[in-house]
């Protein structure tokens, strides 16, 4: 090209004038562009003590057939997790190294401070809760060893363990408990603030015991104790300072099984063994490393060549998965989110007209083949939506759970009573859809919401952005509709109710932005969250779902579905329904 | 030209750069600013949860509650001190953040010019000295081919080529982790990790430096001087050397020359794919978290390196061609 | 004008390139009779490989036709490529008119602007402005012009410069005919032939770009276009190269038939240069 500008020039122009002959925005576009690469490396990094798999080319060849043969995987109904294997598991073994992906790099990772996805996942090995919550959402003794609550359900009674330390030494105390609770997590997390407002009282009689006193009965109040929700951090550390900007931030001061080594950004987190962790023997392995890889491929070809031992939530995508199933030294467990329990769904603002017309939201339940989007789209990973609590949050009621099935006659039958006649081009009425930002999969979702609401005559465009435009237009209701997927935290009253009671039609993500709006509603939620009784509030939670997946106020689609893809070598990954974000001090390599 | 010309008018430039800068600074304040969204939106996006105390406690703890004025000018007052401020993301100062990146992309890119300018020259040199015979026309349809293409092609048959089938090279990251080499171990294992990305890299631009040393080459090679001295009988090496050459190598020299300028800014895909942890990546991901200060800084040293770097070629061309002015 | 012709015709490759561009061309207007639906129709199985009766050049991942996508696209891609070249020449003749005309204060002021637009790698500055403006068609074809305009400000004003002191222009002067109409009838026409050049390589260098934007999520989603194809293909390109390599190859052929024109031109442009051919 610049051969050519040079060709046509004066030659003894000036050197700006040189400047002008290049376009930069070619060279400079070329610069940028790149792509996936998609095969790579087979060397086997030595890491630690652990010796890596070493795969022949043939190995990888047959990965690479394997995913050849995906089209004829896809469809074939959800994707069974792996039962583990029949015989019995070697003895937990002392040592070794696990190198692991984040995906995508958090800021920081002090839990509190920051309560994204992979801050939990990382933080969770550095901090601890109180509790942690089994498979049924049960609370299972973590830094508090029992709990007892008075007979009129006002008073809880933690008693605590006896020897734990935090990283710098520090023994644990009442006081830190106290301080996570009503200071720490209080002025951080907007998910804590309401519940841990109720708590009237808060003392330590001894230093091993804490007493929490709540002005009503809250049943949900015990599902508040884990890691993500409630991290205890040390008093001595963070009382009196401004939490966000202490430098302890950066070299974060936990209870839990691994401590902090270094951070090297865009490159890799490291942890290793705390010595003086409370359970004697644990944790086993003596390091774990998170990889920053950005780019999907990278991710999993690091995965398949044994770069990586465990990937988990984003590192894989969800067409990825099937080749995975089928390697033999790979295990995938679609359990342990039992306690986040995510729901997508298309969000509805009913401030745009005709949206707020029930009738309408009905026909587009109906336009939609929710199997279609779970096998096509999630390769078969995770479940269809049947409401809007998730079957494995408390009081689903599989009774009263059902939504429109996929019937696009019965969905322009349902226009038309709404008035909503197709003009000369067939088209009833357009609305937006504001793709979510955070990966390829829910670009293909609103892609295929735009194929779908086209068959029953419903104009859609697309409107893309990326996160921090998201955020701000869903927040300002600056939107038609939209996607998004939310965490139930065990409890609809926890998870659930932020997104339907009037109450909480705010200008802020994650509240009832779409502005839906009905007092029965209301109500019901508010019988539910007030009363102590879990049979009253069982009678609520359904009386609830029913009138909801009757209005549709948002469109549910899919319980998503995590895998965690491990080495069959690594044990005890999936413990508890913290699944991936536990703290992995049980987990040991053989 | 007389040196106490040079001085003057070195001085000029230097405070025009100056002024320059700060203009610089002030528009990508605004320019910044004007995207929708802050940080304290995209951190409620993330979080899952968000009321609007959580709101109020991100803006202010940014500064972000004050008014656009008031932003720009503590930024600007900071600036002058030489502070760069904190991410708001990450909590850390910015200057440090950007000195840790830095280093890997300037290998990065400064491998793929060297190699680019090298390998390029070269092969524009061997074309116009055969001009016209198949192996001119088959540079020129390489380095065509090398430019037309998306730069993820040649990457992509790369890394097929020597990761896959050879198992040559490995295919991302910048060194292996956990590994804890020292000294020349460490080289040797950072420099695996550099071939393919720097490649990639390297190939357009060397596409771009053999054209324009043909072209220019063939244009000088016509030009009256040469012919003079072919007829006075000098020898054709010493003509090629001292006379084509010299004048040949002034547009390239230039370019190269700017494009030293863009080291710095011009590598987020490739960083991105080959999980390259340099400044491109940094910029991207700042953009997307609307970590402007972040941002900011980085945008503030890449025009940095522009406008010195313009300037040093400037001052180079005028100090070697006396047929230019200054001024 | 014939003489334009001859030489250009006398360069092979510039010939190869204005047929492949008419082929583009052809393709695009015609994508509506060639493939009867539009791009986005999920018509059957997904990842089906190139070769299969119902898909030529393979399907997607949710079952889209991968050569109606490339016909469809080429639209998208000549549209947004010509559309951001027009309008970054004119951004880029009015400014370097000005400077090249005006000099002194006004001329330094217009130089300082291109500078700045300059010092920013345009790539980041073009993602900067769609995100500010939000990915859309508009958005794209703005984001684009601005970053590309400053080359053209440069060559103008510099052409105006120097054809500025000769006596053509000089006895306009005296005969009092207004600047503009000098600019316009006197200075521009001379001034045409490295702008045809360079507008030939601004359409390619779009049309790269727009594929870089497309690429990071960035582009119109409503428009099936080369570089979203690509980028939708690119996470799953163990699956099916097909997604990502057809349309590169698009890519590739367009910008290479762009840049071989712009060659011809150039020698067309120059019959001198050519000779030494």
């Amino acid at each position: 090209m610049s051969g050519c500008l040079i060709h046509g020039l004066p030659w003894a122009a000036k050197p700006s004038s040189f400047a002008a002959l290049h376009n930069k925005a070619a060279w400079a576009a070329h610069w940028e562009s790149g792509a996936s690469r998609a095969l790579g490396k087979r060397r086997e990094p030595r890491i630690g003590g652990f010796v890596m798999r070493d795969l022949t080319r043939r190995g990888v060849l047959l990965g690479a057939t394997a995913a050849g043969v995906a089209p004829a995987l896809v469809g074939t109904g959800s994707v069974q997790a792996q039962t583990p294997a029949p015989t019995p598991a070697p003895a937990p073994k002392r040592g070794g190294t696990l190198t692991t992906i984040l995906t995508p790099e958090p800021p920081i990772l002090v839990l509190g401070v920051n309560n994204q996805g992979p801050t939990q996942l990382a933080a969770g090995k550095l901090f601890q809760g109180l509790f942690k919550y089994s498979f049924k959402l049960d609370p299972v003794a973590e830094l508090a060893q029992s709990w007892t609550l008075s007979d009129d359900k006002k008073t809880y009674t933690f008693k605590l363990q006896e020897n734990v330390k935090f990283h710098d030494g520090t023994p644990m105390t009442a006081d830190d408990v106290i301080f996570s609770i009503m200071k720490f997590h209080t002025e951080l997390s907007p998910r804590a603030r309401p519940i841990f407002a109720k708590i009237k009282q808060a003392t330590a009689p001894d230093p091993h015991t804490v007493v929490l006193t709540l002005d009503a009965p809250f049943e949900p109040f015990m599902l508040m104790f884990d890691d993500t929700a409630c991290a205890i951090v040390p008093k001595h550390i963070y009382d009196g300072t401004d939490y966000r900007t202490n430098p302890a931030n950066q070299h974060p001061i936990g209870t839990g099984p691994f401590q902090f080594v270094e951070w090297q950004r865009g490159n890799f987190i490291r942890m290793k063994r705390f010595a003086d962790y409370w359970k004697p023997g644990e944790p086993y392995l003596d390091e774990i490393i998170y990889r920053i890889i950005p780019d999907s491929q990278s991710r999993a070809l690091a995965l398949q060549t044994g770069q990586v031992q465990l990937t988990q939530a984003n590192d894989i995508e969800p067409f990825d998965i099937p080749r995975f199933k089928a390697m033999s030294n790979l295990q995938v467990e679609l359990n342990g989110w039992e306690y986040a329990s995510q729901l997508s769904w298309f969000e509805i603002n009913h401030r745009v007209k005709p949206l707020d017309d029930v009738r309408v939201r009905q026909a587009m339940s109906h336009a939609l083949d929710r199997n279609f989007i779970l096998n096509r789209l999630w390769f078969g990973i995770g479940k269809v939506a049947t409401g809007p609590i998730v079957s494995t949050t408390k009081f689903y009621d599989p009774a009263v759970a059902k939504l429109q099935a996929y019937d696009p006659g019965k969905a322009m039958a349902l226009l038309d009573a709404a008035g909503l006649k197709p003009n000369a081009k067939g088209v009833r009425f357009s609305i937006k859809q504001l793709a979510l930002p955070y990966g390829e999969v829910w670009m293909r979702l609103s892609e295929y919401f735009r194929t779908a609401m086209a068959k029953v005559g419903i104009e859609v465009t697309l409107e893309t952005t990326d996160a921090g435009a998201w955020a701000r237009r869903i927040g300002d209701w600056d939107y038609e509709t939209s996607t998004n997927f939310l965490s139930q935290f065990g409890d609809p009253t926890l998870g659930v109710e932020r997104s339907y009671v009037s109450s909480n039609i705010k200008k802020v993500t994650f509240t009832n932005t779409g502005g839906y709006s009905n007092p029965k509603v209301d109500a019901l939620f508010a019988t539910a969250r007030d009363s102590g009784d879990p049979a009253v509030r069982a009678k609520a939670f359904t009386d609830v779902q029913k009138i909801l997946c009757d209005e549709v106020p948002q469109i549910w689609l899919m319980e998503l579905a995590w895998p965690t893809i491990h080495e069959k070598k690594l044990h005890n990954v999936i413990r508890t329904a913290m699944g991936p974000n536990g703290d992995f001090e049980d987990a040991y390599l053989a | 030209m007389g040196s106490a010309r040079f001085w003057r008018f070195l001085a000029q430039r230097l405070l025009k750069m100056a002024a320059m800068i700060v203009a610089i600074a002030v528009a990508n304040f605004l320019l910044i600013h004007a995207a929708p969204g802050d940080p304290a939106s995209v951190m409620a996006g993330e979080a899952g949860a968000a009321d609007p105390q959580f709101m109020a406690q991100l803006r202010a703890q940014f500064g972000l509650d004050k008014p656009l004025s008031t932003q720009l000018l503590i930024y600007l007052g900071n600036l002058l001190h030489g502070d760069l401020g904190m991410s708001f993301r990450q909590g850390r100062p910015v200057a440090g953040l950007i000195a840790e990146r830095l280093p890997a992309t300037l290998l990065l890119t400064g491998t793929a010019f060297a190699f680019a300018l090298a390998m390029g020259m070269l092969l524009g040199a061997l074309a116009a000295q055969r001009v016209g015979r198949w192996a001119d026309s088959a540079i020129t349809v390489l380095a065509l081919g090398f430019f037309a293409t998306p730069i993820f092609w040649v990457g992509l048959m790369l890394v097929l080529v020597f990761s896959v089938w050879l198992d040559w090279l490995p295919s991302f990251g910048m060194n292996t982790v956990g590994a804890d080499y020292t000294g020349w171990a460490a080289v040797a294992d950072t420099a695996q990790y550099l071939v393919l990305p720097a490649l990639t890299l390297g190939l357009f631009y060397m596409a771009v430096y053999a054209r324009l040393t043909r072209a220019s080459m063939l244009e000088v090679a016509s030009q009256d001087f040469v012919r003079t001295a072919r007829a006075k009988g000098v020898p054709e090496g010493r003509i090629l050397r001292r006379h084509i050459l010299r004048n040949a190598l002034l547009p390239v020299i230039t370019y190269a020359g700017i494009q030293a300028g863009q080291l710095i800014g011009g590598s987020i895909l490739v960083e991105t794919v080959f999980a390259w942890p340099g400044i491109g990546r940094l910029a991207f991901d700042a953009l997307l978290a609307r970590d402007y200060q972040l941002l900011l800084g980085v945008f503030l040293c890449t025009s940095v390196l522009t406008v010195v770097v313009n300037l040093v070629t400037d001052v180079v061309y005028a100090w070697v061609d006396p047929r230019v002015e200054v001024g | 004008m014939s003489d334009f012709v001859r030489i250009f015709v006398r360069n092979r490759g510039a010939v190869v390139g204005v047929v492949v561009l008419a082929l583009v061309a052809v393709i695009a207007a015609t994508a509506g009779v060639l493939f009867p639906f539009s791009p986005w129709d999920m018509r059957g199985a997904p990842f089906s490989p190139p070769g299969d009766p119902d898909f030529l050049l393979g399907s997607d991942s949710l079952g889209r036709d991968v050569a109606a996508g490339i016909a469809y696209g080429a639209r998208v891609s000549l549209l947004i490529g010509a559309v951001s070249t027009c309008v970054a020449v004119l951004i880029g003749v009015t400014l370097g008119a000005v400077a090249g005309y005006a000099s002194g204060l006004i001329d330094d002021a217009i130089m300082r602007f291109t500078e700045f637009f300059q010092t920013i790698p345009s790539f980041v500055l073009a993602v900067v402005l769609v995100a500010i403006f939000s990915p859309s068609l508009g958005s794209i074809v703005v984001a684009i012009a601005i970053v590309s305009w400053p080359p053209v400000a440069r060559v103008i004003r510099a052409e105006v410069l120097s054809l500025r002191s000769r006596e053509f222009v000089q006895a306009a002067e005296v005969l009092g005919r207004s600047r503009l109409s000098i600019i316009c009838r006197e200075i521009l026409p001379n001034a045409l032939s490295p702008l045809i050049v360079l507008a030939s390589l601004m359409v390619a260098s779009a049309i790269l770009l727009e594929s870089g934007l497309s690429f990071l999520g960035l582009g119109d989603p409503n428009l099936m276009s080369w570089g979203f194809m690509i980028g939708a293909g690119r996470s799953v390109i163990r699956l099916a190269w097909w997604m990502s390599v057809f349309p590169g190859v698009a890519i590739f052929l367009t910008v290479l038939a762009l840049n071989l024109v712009g060659e011809g031109l150039t020698d067309a442009l120059n019959p001198r240069l050519a000779r030494r051919r």
